[in-house]
């Protein structure tokens, strides 16, 4: 039997006549490199809000770690790592200032977040910028911290909404090997982006969410077998994706912008 | 080749930009969570046209006794008051009102000499600029009435003096902006502003004991004022009255001049913005700087018995107090303000009473004011977050130790502010008798601790987010402040009868008494609240990470 990371149960959210995650069955395994994709407007951030508690669910239940979530709140916040949709820095601290405040708030003492910090700092570049404030970061330096701060605590469960966007190839390289090997210590990565091509490259396992509920889930391979080929050549997640959400704007559309052509 | 069917006229892009600055007032208006606010607009507004109606009045009659009485050479003092006005307005309202980023047309086709002729109708739309229209339009009326000759020349000053006016108020405008561009600058400025606004306090008892010398001081300055745009305006007048015409041209051209001036320097301004002038922060690289290495001592737990989370809280929280300008030079109000009370109204010389307030009212009066001060920013706690409120929610931790953390911080701050008013009360007024001083402590206890337990109630139900560094629509919201309001005159309505009911009965500890079990009873309810606080958090926590994440 699996070891479960992250499960959930008829997961539903709505917002008033808005159903916007419609009874999400989703199983991930531990250690497991999970890419969850869908279109504008799917669910995606919905679900991860749900997933790291910024949201209450209307109905349904998950499980972390095999444990429920609702139940064991606190105690499971402290084994997950969050990147949110926002980033949800405080902008009014310098970036060891950031880590240090998350480091304790994450239970770690004094020493530990020090050291911790320290060296995400040096991993993310950020060290020569250690009295600057985070309002004064580019987006891509706010995102790296984000990212230092989500890990700082060595979390068992990470959850990465849109991790690389804005970020620099050099960081972004780095980075996509520090999860990887994260991944290998038995880290479970559950990330959301919309450049298929680094979910294609890093995840192992994929879910594809469309108006609220799953229409896809499993390993590239599984994906593949689901979707009808195309002769000549391996089906990339991207065609995979547009045969399962459908086509973006069709012909009749497009040509409806002739005069943009 | 862009496929543009026609050129945009100079009146259509006034025309635009009138409607986007309507559509931005009225679409801040409809939201709903501003309803509140609309009924402060609507009681502002009625005011302002009374106001406005007041002064037009004043202007007509003004202007007609003036030529009535042959006291034209006045002109230039109401000219000045039309100056002064235009010019000082405007600025007192622009960390405020609703802003409109002008700049922002320069991404749309628009020609420089385009660009500055909007930039002119959009201050001549300005409601101060608008208010002294229909003051100068007043003039003109009491001119037709009074002396109807004269009506061309004022008509032409008029207009001279509001297109000089309307050039000004841009360039202050543009100038402020540059300003306030930038969040180092804009601090400077908010301090300077707090600053001022501490010192204003000091007017009217300095007035008092210094006035004397003062005014011939001003006085010796009246002559100078002729070399005021206001003066030339006002002579431009008076010599047309008294058959000067030679005169009344030369005053005309100097006016001429002066609008020629500040036209010049606003298209300078103009013209960089044009360029592409960059305002914004963050575009200079940032200075290197790393951080010193981990020492032994560094990393030595100094405080055991708190949690960590309550401990990370509250440096956060002192790191931001010391970094929000306006909250930090906010500190110095209240010991200041005891300073000047206890110079209007108390000690051995009040300059407003004859004879001053005794110790045993001045004391608790002032601490309830100390109180009063400081605790009205916990009734929205969460409002300076901002998008760092997910992290709270995203922690292994519970909201019992975040607001315990910011609580603590409220209280170390009181406490140190109330220790300086002790200490200045008793300098300058004395200290009361023992019953009152322990009666009054226990109240603020009493009254801290009360307050707290519904102020962050307030912040987890009614949230709103405030930005650093700026003044602009940085309010809590209608409801807190309500709540704040009524919190205050309970405690405060409590506080006075218990304070009195040791008056009333002829027992001095009375007060101290009943103070000290209701400071006990209000620590018991504050404490056991805290859980149901966590709990009211988790409720509200998309309604939180909503209007603080904006």
């Amino acid at each position: 039997m699996p070891d479960i990371a992250i499960s959930t149960e008829r997961l539903t959210r709505r917002f008033g006549a808005l159903t916007a995650v419609n009874g999400m069955d989703l199983q991930v395994e531990s250690g497991q490199f999970f890419g969850f994709l869908g279109p504008n407007g799917a669910g995606k951030s919905t679900t991860i809000k749900m997933l790291t508690g910024l949201l209450a669910p209307t109905s349904g239940r998950i499980s972390l770690l095999g444990l429920d979530f609702a139940q064991n709140l606190v105690e499971l916040k402290r084994q997950i790592g969050v990147v949110p949709e926002g980033m949800g820095l405080f902008e009014r601290l310098s970036a060891p200032e950031y880590l240090e405040f998350v480091g304790r708030m994450y239970g770690l003492d004094k020493a530990t977040t020090r050291k911790r910090s320290d060296e995400l700092l040096e991993f993310m570049q950020l060290a020569d910028r250690s009295k600057t404030m985070i309002a004064d970061y580019s987006h891509g330096m706010q995102k790296k911290l984000a990212l230092a701060a989500a890990v700082i605590h060595g979390p068992r469960i990470l959850f990465l909404d849109e991790p690389f966007e804005g970020v620099d190839a050099l960081a972004a390289g780095a980075l996509k090997e520090l999860l990887a090997r994260m991944t290998e210590r038995g880290v479970t990565i559950f990330l959301t982006s919309h450049v298929l091509e680094i979910v294609e490259r890093l995840c192992s396992h994929v879910a594809i969410i469309k108006k609220g509920q799953l229409v896809a889930q499993g390993s590239m391979e599984q994906l593949r077998a689901g979707v009808p080929g195309i002769e000549g050549r391996t089906l990339t997640l991207e065609d995979i994706f547009l045969s399962v959400v459908g086509q973006g704007a069709d012909r009749a559309q497009i040509e409806e912008l002739s005069w943009l052509t | 080749m862009a496929d543009v069917s026609g050129r945009t006229g100079l009146g259509d892009q006034i025309r635009l930009v009138a409607w986007l600055r309507w559509r931005v007032l009225r679409n801040s208006i409809s939201n709903k969570n501003r309803r509140l606010d609309l009924i402060g607009l609507i009681f502002s507004g009625f005011f302002s046209l009374l106001f406005v109606t007041g002064v037009t009045v004043a202007f007509f009659f003004v202007t007609k006794s003036l030529f009535e009485q042959h006291l034209e050479s006045l002109f230039g003092l109401v000219f000045l008051a039309l100056l002064v006005w235009w010019q000082a307005f405007p600025i007192l309202l622009a960390g405020f009102a609703p802003q409109f980023p002008f700049r922002t047309l320069l991404r749309f086709p628009v020609k420089l000499s385009a660009f500055y002729l909007i930039g002119m109708a959009y201050g001549l739309a300005d409601s101060a600029a608008l208010a002294a229209l229909l003051w100068m339009l007043a003039m003109l009326a009491a001119t037709v009435v009074a002396q109807p000759s004269a009506v061309p020349v004022l008509l032409l000053t008029c207009l001279l003096f509001a297109v000089m006016n309307v050039t000004i108020e841009r360039l202050l405008g543009a100038w402020v902006e540059k300003l306030l561009a930038k969040r180092k600058t804009r601090e400077v400025f908010f301090t300077l502003f707090i600053l001022t606004m501490v010192s204003l306090q000091f007017l009217n008892p300095l007035m008092q004991r210094y006035g004397h010398t003062l005014l011939p001081m001003v006085r010796s300055w009246v002559p100078y004022l002729w070399l005021l745009p206001s003066s030339f305006a006002g002579d431009t007048v008076a010599q047309f009255a008294g058959h000067h015409w030679g005169a009344a041209v030369v005053k005309l051209c100097g006016l001429a001049v002066y609008t020629g001036i500040f036209t010049m320097l606003l298209w300078m301004r103009y013209t960089q913005l044009y360029s592409g002038e960059e305002l914004s922060e963050g575009v200079r690289p940032a200075r290197t700087e790393r951080r010193a290495a981990l020492s032994v001592e560094d990393a030595r737990e100094t405080v055991t018995f708190l949690p960590p989370q309550v401990l990370a809280v509250f440096r956060k929280e002192l790191l931001y107090l010391k970094r929000n300008t306006f909250l930090f030079f906010g500190l110095i109000f209240p010991p200041t303000m005891l300073l000047f009370f206890s110079v209007q109204f108390a000690g051995p010389h009040p300059t407003a009473f004859k004879k001053g307030v005794p110790p045993d009212l001045f004391f608790p009066g002032m601490m309830a004011y100390l109180v009063l001060i400081l605790i009205a920013p916990s009734y929205n706690c969460f409002a300076y977050e901002g998008k760092g409120i997910q992290t709270y929610f995203t922690a292994p931790a519970r909201f019992r130790e975040i607001l315990l953390a910011k609580n603590l911080i409220t209280v170390s701050i009181i406490l140190c502010e109330i220790v300086l008013c002790v200490a200045l009360v008793g300098w300058r007024v004395g200290l009361p008798t023992t019953p009152v001083l322990f009666a009054t402590l226990a109240a603020i206890v009493f009254s801290i601790v009360g307050q707290l337990t519904i102020a962050n109630w307030a912040s987890l139900s009614y949230p709103r987010k405030i930005e650093f560094g700026k003044m602009q629509g940085q309010r809590n919201s209608g409801m807190s402040v309500l709540i704040l309001f009524g919190m205050q005159i309970l405690f405060g309505g409590v506080s006075t009868l218990v304070l009195f009911s040791g008056r009333w009965t002829g027992n001095a500890w009375l007060p101290a008494e009943i103070f000290a079990v209701l400071a006990a009873a209000a620590l018991a309810g504050y404490f056991s609240s805290l859980d149901s606080c966590t709990q009211l958090a988790e409720k509200r926590k998309e309604i939180l990470i909503d209007a603080l994440c904006r």
